[in-house]
């Protein structure tokens, strides 16, 4: 568990997003150009396509400019008010002893989400479902999880499931893991902080093949690397 | 280690967690331990820190041939309800009696 996690919490209240979106816009210059096109609609240079599947899914009673729907979805500046609004409203209708982190989850409402989501999986070779971002996370496991990560020499894809109720219940039905943070590598589940740390450090005993062996997770992370540093320097 | 015992007929969240993964899982070590303290300044804790993060320790041989996935969804599967009763966040260590080297 992270031991960190009282230090993450207090350093991260006074980093707010502002930051994390200029790091993400620095970092995603170097990535392919299917994310370039996503993640510069933060500043307004959106593809139609994207646009039109983050406009869809929102569906809010007011029409947003699609930019500003965007940032709701990925960054949570926008959406900090609304999505503060959305939890307690949840929070009071549903039982008040239950944290909104384990309310029920309901498939049906929000199919779009999950296509969202199961893209987003299928296309970012790590990715991680975090409170907080890469750069700024707002929980402990979610800080570890990133730190451990970022010891490979890999690109991180973030996303912040506080910023949005929908995201995280998508999320969760997806997996059905009830905690976060979750990391998918190469388009499969891993797991939460703890498998990735234990990934990380290794066992000392040799263990069957489906447990995991010594520097496992420099295995699977090996040849992303690869094509990271291919991306980055063409 | 520290699993905190109940007063009177009410258990606490430990104990209860404690009867669900010892008859389910046949531990043959189950360390539950509160550390709900360390996140009393969490934004996610509402009202107070209490019984909202565990650590658990549990070693059982029903997790051979568990992949790490798999058993921490065994857990959380037999924590369900306290999961959607205000317990927040659990640290998980899942071995088999070979592994952890007893």
């Amino acid at each position: 568990m992270a031991t960190a996690s009282a230090v993450a919490v207090t350093q991260n209240t006074n980093q707010r997003s502002g930051g994390a979106t200029r790091e993400y816009r620095i970092r995603s210059l170097a990535r392919s150009a299917a994310r370039l096109s996503f993640f510069s609609s933060v500043s307004g240079g959106a593809s139609d396509h994207r646009t039109a599947d983050f406009r869809r899914a929102d569906s809010p009673a007011v029409p947003q400019p699609a930019s500003q729907q965007f940032m709701k979805y990925s960054s949570g500046l926008g959406g900090d008010s609304s999505a503060n609004g959305d939890s307690s409203s949840t929070r009071l209708a549903a039982d008040p002893d239950t944290h909104q982190d384990f309310q029920p989850t309901s498939k049906s409402s929000n199919m779009s989400f999950d296509d969202i989501v199961a893209r987003d999986i299928k296309e970012n070779p790590v990715l991680i479902y975090m409170k907080g971002y890469p750069d700024a996370p707002r929980c402990g496991f979610s800080a570890l999880a990133v730190k451990v990560l970022k010891t490979y020499d890999v690109p991180i894809t973030g996303r912040d499931i506080l910023g949005d109720l929908k995201l995280k219940e998508s999320v969760k039905a997806h997996t059905n893991w009830p905690t976060f943070p979750q990391v998918f590598i190469k388009g499969e589940f891993v797991g939460g902080s703890d498998i990735i740390l234990d990934m990380h450090q290794a066992s000392e005993l040799i263990v069957p093949s489906f447990h995991y062996q010594k520097g496992q997770l420099k295995d699977i992370l090996g040849d992303i690397a690869q094509k990271g540093e291919q991306n980055e320097s063409s | 280690m520290m699993a905190s015992r109940g007063t009177g007929a009410v258990l606490s969240r430990a104990a209860r967690m404690r009867q669900k993964l010892q008859s389910a899982l046949e531990a043959n070590v189950l360390d539950i331990e509160d550390v709900s303290y360390q996140h009393a300044g969490h934004a996610a804790v509402k009202d107070n820190a209490n019984e909202t993060h565990f650590n658990i320790r549990v070693i059982s041989s029903k997790f051979e041939g568990q992949s790490l996935v798999k058993r921490h969804r065994m857990v959380y599967d037999l924590l369900n309800d306290e999961l959607n009763s205000g317990l927040h966040a659990i640290s998980i260590v899942a071995k088999t009696p070979k592994e952890s080297g007893s």
